[in-house]
């Protein structure tokens, strides 16, 4: 009886929650994993650019091209998967407070996602790659953990943001 | 010194589950600290508001680790001791979600 009109009463006014929380420990949440996506999609358009299809067979090269925009439509929207999982689990009220550019932020990352599936345009895979470098040096800020700039070690060897582990 | 507060989550269960009501009261830690075993409910940045079960009380009750039962709850294994300024109090009654 007590627990109905409390259930009735939660309808109208929402008492607050006590979160008995229950996840996989928050150390897993990682930027990084974005970040390489990010980067494999201006690897996939480099690779495009540099398809060509006037030598080879047809076949070939219709083979190797829808297997590049395969790959850069799938990263791009891994890349956006990682950034709402930690925007939405581990980012919380009060980092927002402390860094009220966030959402605004994880918006532009997800519309800068979608430019890039829907084009071939390299300048926007590259400002993809920097909203979430930024994303991922507020990231480390709200752990305290101090960050740098290094190229990639690998193609298109463009700058990511590290944490000074 | 009370508050009405709902359970969301799984990581006390089965003696809490989500949707479970609780009133957690300061009034009895006026009188003794929190002692192992009794469930309790704090504010923990960034998480917010938590409910945990007190596993060890250190520094002579001044701070505490806590723990839920499910293997995969968070808890002072991840963020730490709770200091006793961060208490929103122990709970005095439960109300569990019929069924």
């Amino acid at each position: 009886m007590f627990y109905k009109l409390l259930a009735a009463l939660d309808r109208k006014v929402k008492f607050p929650e006590a979160q008995a929380h229950c996840d996989i420990p928050c150390g897993i949440y990682d930027p990084i994993v974005a970040q390489i996506n990010a980067l494999t999609v201006v690897r996939m358009l480099d690779l495009m650019a540099d398809l060509d299809a006037t030598t080879g067979d047809k076949l070939a090269y219709h083979n190797s091209m829808s297997r590049y925009i395969a790959v850069k439509e799938e990263h791009a929207e891994k890349a956006k998967h990682e950034i709402r999982v930690i925007f939405g689990d581990y980012i919380k009220a009060p980092h927002v407070e402390k860094y009220p550019e966030l959402p605004t932020l994880v918006h532009k990352i997800m519309m800068a996602g979608s430019k890039v599936r829907q084009s071939t345009d390299r300048a926007a895979a590259v400002e993809f790659v920097e909203l979430i470098n930024k994303f991922a040096q507020i990231f480390w800020e709200t752990k305290g953990i101090s960050t740098k700039r290094a190229k990639a070690p690998y193609k298109p060897e463009l700058e990511l943001v590290y944490p000074n582990l | 010194m009370c508050r009405l507060l709902k359970v969301h989550g799984d990581s006390l269960i089965p003696d809490y589950q989500e949707g479970d009501f609780v009133l957690v009261s300061k009034i009895p830690f006026l009188f003794a600290s929190p002692r192992p075993g009794q469930v309790i409910a704090f504010h923990m940045p960034p998480y917010g508001t938590l409910i945990k079960r007190v596993e060890q009380v250190l520094e002579g009750g001044h701070s505490f680790f806590v723990a839920g039962t499910h293997p995969l709850s968070v808890d002072s294994r991840q963020f730490g001791p709770v200091s006793r300024q961060a208490l929103l109090g122990r709970v005095v009654w439960h109300i569990p979600k019929p069924g």
